[in-house]
């Protein structure tokens, strides 16, 4: 074999060089020509003009961008506190002999396949004031007082949109954790239960420590994921009212679409990608301490 | 004794149906409720929004259907979608296939270097895609979409694919060798008819990860005519935004096909999904 594949050395690069380089031209490459542009003031047009760390200093001080940032903190803790206990449950109780275990599956899925323009829209419809659902709900059981402009009160709006995107995702960490409770072996549970450990304890003895990855997995999946929230806020409420939903992608994709400003929405771009990365590595480095 | 355990398994299976039929209630109430109302008019919406159609009213589905331009919606999504899956998977294919297949010199860093992809945020590129797009005259092309979405597709579908490749056995390509076929004659006569069922879940995922991307197609095209669905779709909150029936009933269409995909092939999506989540 060996002397046969070195002759072909070069076939082996030519055959990988396609999907290197579309990667390398419209994923890499591009990263650090935003850095390069979040170095500079720029309106698109008229030549750039050289700042330094002008960009970033303006961030740190919009308080705009503080809201953006907290606001995408909030996904991030809604994801956390919602979305993983939420599928954690779901799965532990479709992994049992259920009649209709495919068909929850199925329905408790859906959602994720489904674009977010689509599911903004019929969301907005959900939470209309006049003739939407939720508050349809409210009124027929007697909650009259809860009724509420949901996504135009900008104390609430922020949660609205984040009830939003736990309806979507919930199944994605459904799946993850359905994934991982069907490896841990029958025989453990058996064990725990002839030794007679509680249900809810078994499951927190014995099935957690043992999907731990998948906890682990499912956080740094909520960080990067929140990260990315756009087109969902972008399509209920475009991070309004005054700013009240507005994340970082909305923040960078409206001061550099709407305001052109161009070097400003580069350096919020690469802080969304700088501080995605520092956030995983923390969690990844607190879970590492906690096992030890 | 033996009936208090019978009682409690049976308390135990009404918390466990009754828990999960609510959630999937609230996952299916809402699209239902949707669907009921894109059939009446605006003023049985303000009325009840509860009850059942009193007719098949259609006039909501055809204003929709003209006022966003849907066909042709389908159409673009369906053709920038469709070419984006016939490069990725041709050129992720060949890659994942002399990845897993093959020693040489730096492999282990291309691969985790191609890994690296599945961690990038779309929105730390969307502005130098952009510049690029306007400076070589692409903006409102397909072809300033297809070239993104193929690039940001091929981290998944390497990873899918050379981790599948890797596990056919080895002596499966030995045998072509003393037969004298070359490597890309193994890769398209052998390994890839073998790689079947890890094509379908990556043409599929990227399929529709494509079909219902928003924020490239939002920067780069504001051609009405080549606009893909959920950039369609998103008009009905500006300009149509007060019309709910024809909103609802605008909706209701575009869900159709990807329920339709998402029944057929659940289990390549699901898999696919996770599979990526995690790996992310």
């Amino acid at each position: 074999m060996e002397h046969i594949y070195k002759h072909k050395k070069k076939l082996i690069y030519l055959g990988i060089l396609p999907a290197f380089l579309l990667y390398l031209g419209f994923v890499i490459v591009p990263i650090f020509i935003s850095a390069r542009y979040s170095l500079v003031e720029w309106n698109g047009f008229s030549p750039p003009a050289f700042v330094g760390l002008e960009n970033y200093a303006e961030m740190f001080g919009n308080n705009v961008f503080w809201r953006s940032l907290k606001n995408n903190m909030v996904v991030v803790l809604a994801s956390v506190l919602g979305q993983v206990p939420i599928g954690f449950l779901l799965a532990l109780l479709v992994n049992q002999k259920i009649k209709g275990r495919h068909f929850f599956r199925t329905i408790i899925f859906m959602p994720v396949v489904i674009s977010a323009v689509i599911i903004s829209l019929v969301w907005s419809m959900v939470y209309n004031y006049n003739f939407g659902l939720l508050n349809n709900i409210l009124n027929f059981v007697g909650l009259e007082s809860w009724v509420q402009n949901w996504l135009s009160n900008p104390d609430i709006a922020m949660f609205s949109v984040a009830a939003v995107i736990i309806w979507q995702f919930v199944g994605l960490y459904f799946i993850i954790f359905l994934a991982a409770l069907q490896t841990v072996p029958d025989e453990i549970l058996e064990a725990a239960k002839i030794d007679g450990a509680q249900g809810w304890k078994r499951t927190l003895y014995i099935t957690i420590p043992l999907v731990k990855d998948s906890i682990l997995a499912s956080i740094v999946l909520c960080i990067s994921g929140s990260l990315k929230t756009f087109a969902l806020i972008y399509v209920m409420t475009n991070g309004g009212p005054s700013h009240a939903t507005e994340v970082m992608a909305i923040h960078m994709y409206d001061n550099t679409f709407n305001g052109m400003k161009f070097g400003y929405g580069s350096a919020v771009s690469i802080f969304i990608v700088v501080f995605g990365i520092v956030l995983v590595t923390i969690v990844r480095n607190l879970f590492a301490r906690f096992e030890n | 004794m033996k009936n208090q355990v019978k009682k409690i398994d049976k308390l135990k299976k009404i918390a466990t149906y009754s828990i999960l039929i609510f959630f999937a209630l609230i996952n299916i109430y809402p699209i239902f409720w949707m669907v009921m109302n894109s059939f009446k008019t605006e003023n049985q919406i303000a009325i009840n929004s509860f009850s059942l159609p009193e007719s098949l009213n259609l006039s909501n589905y055809i204003s929709a259907w003209n006022a966003v331009s849907l066909g042709r919606s389908f159409m673009n999504s369906f053709i920038v979608a469709g070419i984006s899956v016939i490069i990725t998977v041709s050129v992720g294919s060949l890659a994942a296939y002399f990845i897993s297949r093959f020693e040489f010199p730096g492999k282990k860093l291309i691969y985790s270097f191609f890994i690296f992809g599945l961690l990038v945020p779309i929105h730390g590129t969307l502005v130098p895609i952009f510049i690029l797009m306007r400076n070589i005259g692409l903006v409102n092309t397909r072809i300033s979409l297809i070239l993104p979405y193929v690039a940001f597709n091929l981290p998944l579908t390497i990873f899918i694919l050379s981790s599948f490749m890797k596990s056919l056995p080895k002596a499966v390509e030995e045998a072509a060798i003393v037969d004298g076929a070359g490597y890309l004659r193994i890769f398209w006569s052998i390994i890839l008819p073998m790689t079947r069922p890890a094509l379908a879940t990556v043409g599929i995922l990227n399929f529709v990860y494509n079909w219902n991307e928003f924020s490239f197609a939002l920067v780069l095209i504001n051609d009405s005519k080549l606009m893909t669905l959920p950039l369609s779709l998103s008009l009905f909150s500006g300009q149509f935004s007060t019309d709910y029936g024809m909103q609802m009933a605008g909706l209701s269409m575009a869900l159709v096909p990807i329920i339709a995909i998402y029944l057929l092939m659940e289990d390549q999506l699901v898999k696919g999904m996770s599979a990526g989540a995690v790996k992310g």
